[in-house]
């Protein structure tokens, strides 16, 4: 059940948060707080890698949607990058997909956020909203 | 396309109802759960704030437990007032509708919680007619109403709900029972504990006995009760036995009592009343033990029927009697009274053999010198006997060669 972990970094004003293994318990909460706290501190700019996210269940969407609404409540931006098709689908039918920006890789999102990528290399517009 | 969707939001509306079970029967303690129940339900609707409540009845509140996404919410301070006439005005186990609020007495007395909460929906759970708790959901994310098919899955989710707490209020209230019991059975136990020590010392004092006769014959009892094996129910009946069997005493004049020796037939018979005397008054208290009575009433018993009241022989005693009636008879031989000095250890012992077989059981005076012996050898740390005699000795116990091989066990009858 508990196979959560957490790790997040700040690159310049973006924050990145990678969610890790089964977001499906209370336990993982700590994803809304460790958000909450860049969004407090004035970073403007979100960005969730769900690259080693294994599973979501409603409890995790709750977690997303309490994401998603503190975000706005800041006026702050925030991308989905690295989602897989499962967890597209349960987004899409929390009619949550509407709310946030969701990208193939960080380098795609980091585009869209600054113009260029995290190492700094300024890119071509690549910003495809799924 | 659009049927593909539906279907989809179908399975996860089971999912999430199958999700919210597994919640309710975990082993989390209640807040963990309602928290997860919230976080399971604001999910299924794509609700980024709500509260749960539980009713406590005696301050006619339902209390704010747990709540999500709320910013400097203070949950102390939030409690709805709910009277018996607006539990009447709710419909059970189905939500209510922000529309609807401005005609209901309840949510017009409630709307500053109601305003700050942003409430959309109030779903009051009731489980077998009685509120539990309620939920309330503030607005879906983008704004959508709720609609008609998501308000039938909240009326099952509030069935679960109202399930899943009161068995919890059960549980807690079931488990404040047992503590309260425990409580009063401990007070009862102390209670019983002082009244009967108080009346040991009393019978004690007015028989002129060495002090804590009583207690003694209590504590040789217990020791060869244990010895054979007794349960930890019946231990506690023959110390208490122990400790009120001369109880009948109480009535017997003084003079009779402190006389000893040479005494009138009138007196002898006088004196003999006190193990019916004690049964009499014994008999007439409701003891959490068995026959405490009738171990008293036979204290004085024999195995070969010579003794009194009811001149029982061997077949007839209880085991409990004859445990009792040894203890008995070896404090009195072992301690001054009155009318002679106490006999030495060595002369006591040697009186219990020769009266094993007529006065006392073989078999409990087997046990009894079994358990001198392991105490004299050091096989037990708890002497629970010669503690006892060297009370009052200024060296240890020590017997004689003869009465040592006698304890063997072999040289008894
Ligand atoms: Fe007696």
């Amino acid at each position: 059940m508990s196979n959560f972990s957490l790790s997040s970094r700040s690159v310049k004003d973006v924050a990145v948060i990678t969610p890790r293994g089964y977001i499906n318990d209370i336990g993982a909460v700590r994803l809304e707080q460790e958000s909450g706290q860049y969004l407090d501190n004035g970073l403007k700019k979100l960005v969730v890698d769900f690259s080693d996210v294994q599973f979501i269940n409603t409890i995790g969407l709750s977690i997303f949607l309490s994401i998603v609404q503190n975000t706005q409540d800041h006026g702050s931006q925030l991308c989905f990058t690295n989602m897989k098709k499962d967890h597209l689908e349960i987004f899409e039918i929390a009619g949550l997909i509407g709310h946030v920006k969701v990208f193939k890789d960080e380098n795609a999102a980091f585009t869209y956020l600054n113009g260029r990528t995290p190492d700094g290399k300024k890119t071509a517009s690549q910003t495809t909203a799924v | 396309m659009a049927k593909k969707l539906h279907l989809k939001r179908l399975l996860f509306s089971i999912a999430a109802l199958a999700d919210l079970g597994q919640e309710a029967t975990s082993t989390k303690d209640l807040s963990e759960k309602m928290k997860a129940a919230l976080y399971i339900i604001t999910g299924m609707f794509s609700v980024p704030t709500a509260a749960l409540f539980v009713h406590n009845r005696q301050r006619g509140m339902l209390d704010l437990i747990v709540e999500k996404g709320y910013r400097e919410i203070n949950r102390e301070g939030i409690h709805l007032s709910v009277q018996a006439e607006h539990i009447k005005s709710f419909r059970m186990n189905d939500p209510h509708a922000a529309g609807e609020f401005p005609k209901i007495v309840f949510f017009k007395q409630n709307s500053v919680i109601f305003t700050k909460l942003q409430t959309k929906i109030f779903l009051p759970f009731f489980a077998k007619g009685e509120l539990i708790g309620a939920i309330s959901l503030g607005r879906k994310l983008g704004g959508a109403p709720y609609r008609q098919g998501e308000k039938n899955v909240l009326k099952v989710i509030a069935q679960q709900m109202a399930i899943t707490l009161s068995n919890a209020q059960l549980f807690r209230e079931l488990a404040r029972k047992a503590a309260e019991n425990r409580r009063l059975y401990r007070n009862m136990q102390r209670i019983y504990n002082d009244t009967i020590q108080a009346f040991a010392a009393a019978i004690d004092a007015k028989d002129g006995y060495t002090k804590d006769h009583s207690y003694r014959v209590a504590s040789y009892a217990v020791a060869i009760a244990k010895e054979l094996g007794w349960k930890k129910k019946d231990v506690e009946g023959i110390y208490v036995a122990g400790l009120l069997h001369d109880i009948g005493k109480i009535i017997i004049a003084t003079k009779v009592i402190k006389k000893g020796e040479k005494l009138s037939a009138v007196e002898l018979s006088e004196i003999q009343r006190h193990p019916r005397i004690s049964y009499d008054i014994l008999s007439k208290i409701k003891f959490p033990w068995k026959n405490i009575d009738n171990l008293v009433r036979h204290h004085h018993e024999r195995v070969d029927g010579k003794g009194y009241p009811d001149a029982l022989r061997s077949g007839e005693l209880s085991e409990g009697v004859k445990i009792l009636a040894l203890a008995d008879a070896f404090d009195a031989m072992t301690t001054d009274r009155p009318y002679r000095d106490k006999m030495s250890i060595d002369e006591a012992f040697r009186e219990v053999m020769k009266c094993c077989g007529t006065q006392f059981d073989d078999k409990i005076t087997k046990v009894f010198f079994g358990l001198i012996r392991r105490e004299l050898d050091g096989e037990v740390c708890d002497r629970q006997i010669l503690h006892h005699l060297e009370c009052n000795e200024a060296s240890p116990v020590a017997v004689s060669g003869f009465a040592y091989q006698q304890m063997d066990g072999s040289g008894n009858t």
